[in-house]
């Protein structure tokens, strides 16, 4: 499903100087749960970023869903996002003028769904995530807890064979948190849907099958000899 | 839910920005239309009066002031000429069309032209006649009065209805008011949508009657009704239509040569008026309603701009769901476009229907009969024009939008 190769991104400043991301190797197959662990800036979210092509890598390969990204366009790497990546935000990243059941429905929309399934689809994601009865509010009027599982709704409704999950529970109380993350796993396990999230709670990567340390991929580069520290 | 949908939530979600940038849009716009169809519309009203006309011959002044004085029913006539001098025109092989005018009264504001019955065979350039009857016959005796469309519906003059006129071309309190000598009305015209409308059209006849009796019975009181000499008959002004438009310039030639009047072009007179005085003032309305319009450009571009600053993030969030950069550009386009849209829309609502509502206004003050409604292609143009000013102030965020890569903004706070 996920196959990243001898990957290297320069994070700041150039060659000679600044902070580099390498990755010799990184692969996760169809239908498997993987936790990103590490400390703050380490690179946790550079590589869900490159997995699902919001950046892209200055060396190295990444293919996912069978399809190299590097040698995409700019529209044939956002059209496949839409279609393989369904993303989970920390923060929700819900849009504020639409109600819950429109959020989920331009999700669809740029997937490229017809605009007669969209509805149906939204609105048995958001059934799904437990929110039919708020589908008409805002994200203003939502709690934290309910603007995640729009979020969630978003992600799932195309029905993505990915589900990429940046600290999804970040914002929330550990009750809520919880939740939160048992229904994020629940929908991904009903669809065998492959399941990368990114996490700072050791409880929540320990309830993930697989875990995947990210502290040793970010490295400075002196300007001297560009040797690499740690 | 599509890209125009979205746009459109996205416009109503910011109400009192998009109201202020609507209301500059909408104000420009409405300017321009104003501007552009009085101007339209004078001219053609003008022109349309005055190619009724080839000559007008009057008393030594000015051409304008004939012009406007005997046609427009707008100025004071400087003189006066012989009766047979329209004799003798009317004779003028090269004369399609002569008529007499007598004016010097009015009543409620409305002037009474004293002519002959024959006025009313006038015809346009197409040989459509001017005149149509509404109501009862044309004048066959003096004091018979025929009036004009707006006279009818201003004073509630009616078939039967007697009246006095008052001497002066404009109602002065305490004028001289002739009550011996009452018209009665025998005919009410069809609105001809030139000033004719406000006129009160009688015979020559009575006009002399009332004046002539008046002139005696001021030599009674003074004295010197015995040594005056009965004048020769007068008239104001001839109004003249040639067998060919192009015979103007020659026969103005020699009834100036011939006799001691003007012989006024009118068309020539309203060109003048209008390069001379109208048209500068137009250029300047439209300059101010041009400014307006690109004040209102600016005025969306920094909206726009402002807009597209303030969600970058939320243009990162739709480049994360999978849109692509065209999309977002299309998105932020297409806001533009209905911001645009819907102020020109209103805007050209605005000054038609604002010139629609003054119209009868405008009619009762100056004459001036327009279609609010029409549309030329000055309009059209302007319009256009308008419209790729505003495209060409949406195009800037949305390239802007096109080129941002999303991956920073999808970190900033909403």
């Amino acid at each position: 499903m996920i196959d990243l190769r001898e990957v290297a991104v320069q994070l700041g400043g150039d060659a000679t100087q600044g902070v580099r991301f390498s990755l010799p190797s990184f692969a996760v197959a169809q239908g498997e749960h993987i936790a990103l662990t590490g400390p703050s800036g380490c690179g946790k979210s550079t590589l869900l970023n490159l997995i699902s092509g919001l950046r892209r890598p200055d060396a190295g390969s990444v293919k996912v869903a069978g399809t190299e990204l590097t040698g995409l366009s700019e529209a044939a790497l956002d059209r496949h996002r839409g279609q393989v990546c369904g993303h989970v935000f920390q923060s929700f990243h819900l849009l504020s003028p639409f109600t819950a059941l429109e959020n989920v429905m331009i999700g669809l929309r740029l997937a490229g769904y017809r605009r007669a399934e969209c509805r149906q689809l939204a609105e048995a994601a958001l059934d799904r995530v437990g929110l039919a009865e708020r589908r008409r509010s805002r994200p203003a009027t939502l709690s934290v807890g309910e603007r995640q599982r729009v979020a969630i709704a978003r992600a799932i409704a195309p029905d993505p064979p990915l589900l990429l999950a940046d600290e999804p529970t970040g914002s929330l109380d550990a009750t809520t948190g919880g939740e939160i993350f048992d229904l994020l796993r629940d929908t991904a396990v009903e669809a065998g849907r492959t399941f990368i999230m990114v996490t700072h709670d050791e409880a929540l990567a320990a309830a993930m099958p697989q875990r995947f340390d990210c502290s040793a991929l970010v490295s400075a580069v002196s300007r001297e000899k560009g040797a690499a520290a740690a | 839910m599509s890209l125009c949908h979205m746009a459109w939530r996205y416009v109503i979600s910011r109400l009192p920005v998009t109201a202020l940038t609507l209301a500059g849009i909408c104000l420009g716009a409405a300017l321009v239309c104003g501007v552009l169809v009085l101007k339209r519309e004078s001219e053609t009203a003008f022109s349309r009066e005055a190619a009724l006309f080839d000559l007008v011959v009057g008393g030594k002044g000015g051409n304008l002031q004939l012009v406007l004085s005997c046609i427009y029913h707008l100025d004071v006539p400087a003189g006066n000429i012989p009766y047979s001098d329209y004799e003798k025109l009317r004779r003028d092989s090269r004369v399609r069309w002569a008529a007499p005018l007598g004016i010097g009264d009015n009543y409620q504001g409305h002037r009474i032209v004293g002519t002959e019955v024959h006025f009313f065979d006038l015809t346009d350039r197409d040989g459509q006649p001017v005149f149509v009857l509404a109501e009862g016959r044309y004048f066959e005796e003096p004091f018979e009065v025929v009036i004009g469309s707006e006279v009818a519906r201003t004073t509630g003059l009616g078939i039967g209805d007697s009246f006095a006129g008052t001497h002066g071309l404009v109602p002065v309190p305490g004028s001289e008011l002739h009550d011996d000598f009452p018209y009665t009305v025998c005919g009410i015209l069809e609105p001809t949508q030139t000033t004719q409308d406000r006129a009160i059209f009688g015979t020559l006849e009575s006009v002399w009657l009332i004046h002539e009796t008046e002139d005696r019975l001021h030599s009674a009181i003074q004295g010197t009704a015995t040594l005056k000499r009965k004048k020769p008959r007068e008239t104001t002004a001839v109004l003249v239509r040639l067998r060919y438009p192009g015979l103007r310039l020659a026969v103005a030639d020699e009834i100036r040569q011939r006799t001691g009047g003007i012989a006024a072009i009118p068309l020539n007179e309203v060109m003048r008026l209008y390069q001379g005085i109208v048209a500068p003032m137009q250029q300047a309305l439209l300059i101010v309603a041009a400014a307006v319009v690109a004040v209102s450009c600016l005025t969306v571009l920094a909206t726009l701009l402002q807009s597209g600053e303030r969600r970058r993030r939320d243009l990162a969030i739709l480049r994360s769901l999978g849109a692509r950069p065209g999309q977002v550009a299309a998105l932020m386009f297409l806001e533009g476009g209905l911001l645009c849209g819907m102020g020109l829309s209103l805007g050209w609502l605005l000054g038609h229907g604002t010139l629609a509502l003054a119209a009868s206004w405008l009619r009762e003050s100056s004459g001036l009969v327009i279609s609010t409604w029409a549309v030329d292609r000055a309009e059209l143009m302007a319009f256009g024009l308008m419209a790729l000013c505003c495209l060409v102030a949406s195009a800037v965020p949305a390239i802007a939008a096109y080129r941002r890569p999303p991956l920073t903004d999808l970190s900033l706070d909403s």
